[in-house]
């Protein structure tokens, strides 16, 4: 419940410093809803596949060393 | 309305009043600073010191930052200058704990709205500046072969344009009158700018703005919210955010760094005030700011008794983004 | 084989120890199949999930992040 809130800005965010919203998901599964686990998980990972790779956080060793 | 130099004077005779009859045991406000347009920070423990407080378009710090950080055993009643992002700091600190009551005497002041020394010097490129006197709603630049007006509202704080809040939320005593509670600029309009830009062009725009930083954690430092023993930058185990000026590292510390201030920011400035290299980071947290006022419908600081929005919750709240 | 191999990104998940966590324990025992991208990390509660985790994510080339309550 606090955590919704929290996120809910944090994911506003990331969004408005231009990390696409597809990298970042949120879900609601009680310990039963097994079949919605897996249906996440496969949205989740369709989302991220077709984003490509992340770079944008990665550091650059090379630039900075 | 009056002059701040007739604000300084009543500033100053209050100051020498509660010191001397020991109501407090120290007064913050502002000193002259030696270089134009920087008046400084100013803790008077005595009378006498109390002559050295000043009141101008220039005090751009915000005080209330100085009453979590002060070691301990020293002065425990404080009186200091408020304006309304001070003050509205000051209800902040109240709610969370860091401070109480009783512990502050308020000078509440109207803040005239400061001055952004950067854009008056943008104004006499390659000049020095030696003095800036105010004259009204005008200042007066003198330096090495020039002397000229500058309207106020020409080079006002940018966060300053779009004040919610000029006069003090609370107070003790008031010194000189209350002013129109905005400079007219409406926050909304202003807020976010980057939200305007295509998802894919934002990162590039938010890697323009902060590219020039150089990790002094002056914003941090300068801001009222930060009060944490150990930073979470300072944190090596797990380090959250290397210490370098790479571009992931710098992004971390201004992503958290503006989410630590989620709810709880009040535009006073003071960071980008501070910033050595001018970086503009209420682009960020206006954002933030923004965000809270559409969801939660709440502006921080403006009274003691509401409750910080990331501390509760309702039922109802949104939460589209939760598959 | 000439093709490039497709590209399998790497996903952190926030799983709380309760709710989701208790889901894929169940996924598993009822044999659902799902990617095995997904990189799981129980934490007590969602109220235990820190921005900082998530960006520190990011940092170690996580290409997304999940976080389930």
């Amino acid at each position: 419940m606090f955590a919704r809130r929290r996120f809910a800005v944090l994911k506003d965010l990331l969004e408005y410093v231009g990390i696409e919203p597809g990298r970042l998901h949120f879900s609601w599964i009680s310990s039963a809803e097994a079949a919605k686990f897996q249906e996440t998980v496969l949205a989740v990972t369709e989302a991220v596949k077709a984003l490509g790779p992340a770079k944008h956080m990665i550091k650059d060793i090379r630039k900075v060393a | 309305m009056s002059t701040t130099q007739e604000i300084a004077a009543q500033i100053r005779e209050a100051a020498k009043r509660l010191l001397s009859e020991g109501k407090v045991d120290c007064v913050i406000g502002f000193a002259q600073g030696t270089v134009p347009m920087r008046e400084y920070p100013y803790f008077a423990y005595t009378p006498e010191e109390a002559e050295n407080l000043t009141w101008s378009r220039f005090c751009c710090n915000n005080l209330s930052n100085f009453l979590v950080r002060r070691p301990k055993g020293q002065a425990d009643k404080v009186a200091i200058v408020a304006q309304g992002c001070v003050s509205r700091n000051i209800v902040g600190l109240i709610k969370e704990n860091q401070i109480t009551r009783e512990q502050v005497y308020i000078l509440g002041v109207a803040s005239p709205g400061m001055v952004d020394r950067n854009k008056v010097q943008a104004l006499f490129p390659l000049k020095t500046i030696t003095e800036v006197t105010e004259d009204g709603d005008e200042l007066i630049v003198k330096g090495l072969g020039f002397e000229e007006r500058v309207p106020t509202k020409k080079v006002l704080r940018q966060n300053c344009y779009t004040c919610v809040m000029r006069n003090p939320v609370i107070k003790d005593e008031m010194i000189g009158e209350e002013s129109a509670p905005t400079h007219g600029g409406n926050i909304d309009k202003v807020a976010a700018p980057w939200e305007k830009l295509a998802p894919e062009e934002r990162w590039a725009a938010f890697q323009e703005t902060f590219k020039d930083c150089i990790r002094c954690y002056a914003c941090r430092d300068a801001c009222p919210l930060c009060y944490c023993h150990v930073c979470f930058v300072d944190e090596a185990r797990p380090q959250w955010c290397g210490k370098t000026q790479d571009e992931a590292d710098v992004a971390t510390f201004h992503i958290l760094r503006a989410f630590h201030c989620a709810g709880r920011c009040t535009d006073c400035g003071a960071c980008e005030s501070a910033c050595p290299v001018g970086i503009k980071m209420r682009k960020l947290t206006s954002m933030i700011e923004k965000d809270i006022r559409e969801l939660y419908g709440y502006t921080p600081g403006m009274d003691l008794e509401s409750q910080p929005p990331l501390s509760v919750y309702k039922p109802n709240d949104p939460q589209e983004f939760i598959k | 084989m000439s093709e490039k191999a497709e590209f399998q990104p790497r996903i952190a998940a926030f799983l709380c120890n309760w709710c989701s966590y208790g889901a894929a324990d169940l996924a598993g025992v009822s044999r659902l199949q799902y990617p095995p991208n997904i990189h799981v990390i129980r934490i007590p509660c969602t109220g235990r999930m820190s921005p900082k985790f998530i960006l520190q994510a990011f940092r170690q080339g996580i290409d997304g992040v999940w976080v389930s309550g």
